[in-house]
């Protein structure tokens, strides 16, 4: 069958890409058989386990804690010498073999014993010994089939997931975990089935080698898997960990030790295995006391694990992908100890007769069960998923298989203790279950705890992976520049050339605030007498004649800037430049020079009526020159009646940077002045476009408030410059608090904007604005949903969210996986919702569909139609206010 | 000011003729956001041309870096004149923003030839 016709069939049932089909259900197949043979094993082993003295169920388990330490390092050590397709291989040949062996003591154990000692009807004198041996060694052969069946559901299933991390990325992994874990458990229902069905007519013994057939199947499952295995880039974690690194069981404990979250991780895994341990111990006491027969066991086992993988495929179809997706791991992670707590508080509420005492045994186990085959599971893999492959591998196999072994063991000694202590065999099973409930209860208490700890430690470790690959701008350029010193310096250095007067009066204007850095004075090459005189000649030259000669003469080591400044306070000297200023700016023809001259001398002397009636009409200049000086004086006496002339300025490409530069100046004090020309239809788009970046430069809580009530008015022509602004009121004033609900408002109306710009315009109106209508739609959706990101920042952490978008624009594949799946923890559910489409990598048909289910969703939202279903877009939620 | 604009794979190279100064008619901001809106990422300024830069042009090239860099883009300057480079080196600017001898060893830095 071809890709495409597999993809259209998979894509049918599962969320599935076209590249990923084919190794998707080669890894379907190879879990399937997995589970098919596990089923097999385990209804044997707990047929023969529950048929022996019960105070002899906690000897298998304290086994494998005592051996399987011992495989796990063996284990630990061949992955990492041996190819990973080759080990696996080697690992199921060795179950398979073993599977022979055990079928033909239990064959043996099973029939009569020749007393003579003469020579059987088999021909083989050597069976004699070996059938005494086994009939007096007995329970113990059941005992080590025990163990050995705990090691081959360990290491098949362990394998497995390796597969699954060689295959597959963390994004897709999470995507395709819900058809993986089906073929799981389609496996298991045939392995079950089987039992059910032949258990009780031909024996649990001879199904072993039905076994043995399937772990032959697998040998080809596991050629299939590892064909479809991605290419590792060289350098990479996943690289080193494969390339032969010496891994010793000391080793991998030594890895979880030193990685907090990994010893959460274990920890957890701890508190669930347990319950489920004692869990099944309460299941095992039941069915003994109800059922005596083995080959109504079988059956029964058979049946009852049928039914519980049954309802386990069921409640994963329909639920697992959806919580997941939905809820994400956070809550998903709580759902198992839960029910099960709630469970084994019921028992208490069962009449002391035992009546309903199996149904509520087989309630409990098939919960553990079905939360183990489903949603457990697949939590479970996902919080490995973080991990650097490097660690992952150490790790995996030590927590899964000694981790697992080690609670299942202490869950056995839990029971052995009170067994002994309580005197279980004296007690009602009815007793017996109750007592081990409490311990339960206590074990799932800390389930939970551990459960809440690791999803906090989960988003750490995504945060961690991602890195900020580029500073931002204004940031980057305020680390090295004084920002508002570079139009000073360059009119100084450009000044130079043009007048004097200008020069000297843009030099005073430098030193006077202290911006005369030592790179400048070397630029200038000035010196301090040379300059002193000069300034002095030029300021003070009327009309050819310094007037006041004695004062040059008289203060020749004074500091410059207090001669100067002395200077421009006297009186005669205000006298004279006031009536000069009015020369220049009445005249009807003063060279343009002049009056630039004017207006940088506006700015030095003192705010004098007659001085600031000059400002008022070099503020209405012609000259674009003439208006920057101007403009840069109103900054330095901040005159409201000068207000109504700057704002026009903004309006004007030559002149929008000063005026902005003066508008600032006022501080927030203008604010509300701000926002009148800000939200007037009548004023115009060039001044209302230039407005938010004075309030970003002002920036306090009034002026985010004004921006953000702006931008929720949904008038898309300034939509970008309103983000910028509120995008650079946030990165430099942290304390300054965003209304969250109007943000979101925002937010939406731009993502409705990006659907209409995907789908086409269908009636949609596009904004425009500086985004203009002939432009490419690909890059202005890049444009859109970088605004979307702005404003995120506004109402989560701005790094995390900076991180994320920076690696889902440029960031490697695993960074991009990482940036969806942090998005994924700390956004609210519905703005995921909308916005993931926008930035998953989906196929193009799967998108489209999508969008146009979104779209009329969020139409109707916006209209104000709502249907039950439909999300209510702009109510804060609890997580929104909490946030 | 005159602004021509082309493309060497997949960089806009503005190649810029007389002075930045305040315009009558369109800033080179605006020429550079209308590259930013088609979806370009990576420019080059050729200065060669460029007899003189007012703090208003400055002011444009600052504002052209900060447009290009938060989109993840670059700017980088080639052929400046001394005074310019003086300028860049006195505002502390040089520190932020690359500047090369010719345009091509500022393309190659793209990894265009």
């Amino acid at each position: 069958m071809d890709d495409g016709r597999l993809y259209r069939i998979l894509h049918r049932f599962f969320d599935l890409r076209p590249d990923e089909s084919r190794a998707a259900l080669s890894l379907f197949a190879y879990f399937f058989l997995i589970t098919f043979s596990i089923y097999i094993i385990k209804v044997v082993e707990e047929t023969f386990l529950i048929g022996i003295n019960p105070r002899l169920w906690p000897y298998p388990d304290l086994i494998t804690v005592g051996l399987i330490g011992l495989a796990a390092a063996f284990n630990a050590r061949l992955l990492t010498r041996l190819p990973r397709r080759t080990h696996a291989a080697r690992t199921v040949l060795f179950f398979a073999s073993n599977l022979i062996i055990f079928w033909l003591v239990f064959n043996m154990n099973a029939r009569d014993l020749v007393l003579s000692p003469t020579v059987d009807s088999s021909g083989l004198l050597g069976a004699v010994p070996l059938l005494v041996t086994i009939k007096d060694s007995w329970p113990a052969p059941v005992i080590v089939f025990s163990f050995w069946a705990d090691l081959f559901i360990v290491m098949t299933v362990t394998h497995f997931w390796i597969a699954v991390n060689d295959v597959f990325t963390l994004h897709q992994a999470k995507r395709t975990i819900g058809f993986l874990v089906t073929g799981g458990l389609f496996g298991g229902i045939g392995g079950a089935l089987l039992m059910w069905l032949l258990g009780r007519v031909v024996g649990p013994t001879s199904l072993l080698l039905v076994c043995t057939a399937v772990l032959v199947l697998m040998l080809v499952a596991i050629r299939r898997v590892y064909g479809q295995a991605r290419k590792i880039p060289e350098g990479s974690d996943a690289a080193r960990a494969a390339s032969g690194q010496r891994v010793g069981y000391f080793d991998s404990l030594r890895t979880v030790r030193r990685h907090d979250y990994l010893r959460v991780l274990a920890a957890l895994l701890f508190s669930a295995t347990v319950v489920g341990a004692l869990v099944n111990y309460q299941f095992k006491s039941v069915v003994k006391a109800q059922i005596d027969n083995d080959l109504l066991r079988t059956s029964f086992l058979g049946s009852f694990f049928f039914w519980i993988l049954v309802v386990s495929a069921a409640v994963h179809l329909a639920t697992t992908s959806r919580l997941l997706k939905t809820f994400g791991v956070r809550l998903a992670v709580y759902v198992a100890p839960i029910v099960l707590i709630l469970g084994t508080v019921s028992l208490f509420l069962l009449p002391a007769a035992g009546v309903g005492l199996m149904a509520w045994a087989c309630f409990m186990r098939g919960s553990d069960k079905t939360f183990d085959n489903t949603i457990t599971q697949s939590v479970r893999e996902l919080l490995y998923i973080p991990v650097p492959a490097a660690v992952k591998y150490k790790a995996k196999v030590f927590i899964d298989m000694f981790v697992n072994k080690f609670a299942v063991g202490f869950g056995a000694v839990l029971y052995w203790v009170l067994y002994r202590a309580l005197s279980f065999s004296y007690r009602d099973p009815v007793v017996q279950v109750r007592l081990i409930a409490y311990f339960v209860i206590g074990f799932a208490g800390l389930w939970i705890t551990l459960a809440g700890v690791i999803y906090a430690r989960y988003v750490g470790v995504l945060k961690k992976d991602l890195r900020k690959l580029w500073q931002e701008a204004h940031k980057k350029l305020e680390a090295h520049v004084d920002v508002d010193s570079v139009a000073p310096i360059v009119d100084l250095l450009q000044s130079r050339e043009r007048s004097s007067t200008l020069y000297l009066m843009n030099l005073f204007r430098m030193v006077r605030s202290d911006k005369l850095t030592p790179e400048l004075r070397e630029a200038l090459a000035f010196r301090e007498d040379e300059i002193k005189a000069r300034s002095l000649d030029s300021l003070l030259d009327v009309g050819g004649e310094a007037p006041f000669r004695e004062i040059e003469e008289e203060a020749p080591d004074a500091d410059l800037v207090t001669v100067i400044s002395e200077v421009l306070h006297l009186d005669s000297f205000k006298t004279v430049m006031h009536s000069k200023l009015a020369e220049i700016v009445d005249g009807p023809a003063s060279p343009e020079m002049s009056r630039m001259e004017a207006a940088l001398l506006a700015g030095l002397m003192e705010p004098t009526p007659e001085v600031m009636r000059s400002l008022r009409r070099l503020l209405e200049d012609p000259s674009a020159e003439v208006l920057n000086y101007a403009l840069g004086s109103a900054a330095v006496h901040r005159h409201k009646a000068h207000l109504p002339l700057i704002l026009p300025h903004l309006g004007q490409p030559t002149t929008r940077q000063a005026a902005q530069a003066a508008l600032a100046a006022y501080g927030p004090e203008i604010d509300d002045t701000l926002r009148r020309h800000l939200e007037s239809d009548k004023e115009s788009l060039e001044v209302r476009r230039a407005i938010p970046e004075v309030l970003a430069r002002t920036g306090g809580q009034r002026a985010a408030d004004i921006l953000t009530e702006e931008l929720s008015r949904g008038r898309g022509e300034m939509e970008q410059e309103l983000v910028d602004a509120l995008f650079r009121i946030r990165a430099d004033r942290p304390v300054v608090l965003f209304k969250k609900k109007k943000i979101l408002e925002a937010v939406y109306s731009i993502v409705r904007a990006c659907y209409a710009l995907i789908l086409g315009k269908g009636g949609e109106e596009s904004p425009g604005g500086s985004d203009g209508a002939a432009l490419g739609r690909a890059a202005l959706l890049e444009l859109r949903i970088k605004r979307i990101f702005d404003l995120l920042t506004l109402i989560y952490a701005p790094d995390d969210i900076a991180k994320a978008y920076q690696n889902i624009l440029k960031g490697t594949a695993k960074s991009v996986d990482h940036s969806l799946e942090l998005l994924d923890n700390i956004l609210n559910r519905n703005l995921k919702t909308y916005l993931f489409p926008l930035i998953e990598d989906l196929p193009q048909e799967q998108r489209l569909s999508v969008l146009r289910k979104l779209r009329r969703r969020l139409d109707r939202a916006a209209s104000g139609r709502r249907l039950n279903w439909a999300p209510r877009l702009f109510r804060m939620t609890s997580r929104d206010r909490d946030a | 000011m005159d602004i021509q604009t082309r493309e060497v794979g997949n960089v806009v190279i503005f190649d810029i003729d007389g002075e930045i100064t305040r315009p009558a008619e369109a800033t080179l901001h605006q020429f550079v956001k209308a590259e930013l809106e088609k979806g370009k990422r990576n420019v080059i300024l050729n200065l060669d041309r460029v007899g003189f830069i007012d703090s208003f042009g400055i002011g444009e090239i600052l504002a052209s870096y900060i447009s290009i860099h938060n989109l993840g883009g670059h700017l980088k300057l080639c052929r400046i004149s001394k005074k310019l480079y003086i300028v860049l080196q006195v505002t502390g600017l040089i520190k932020v923003l690359e500047v090369f001898e010719d345009c091509s060893a500022a393309l190659k830095t793209f990894g265009e030839p």
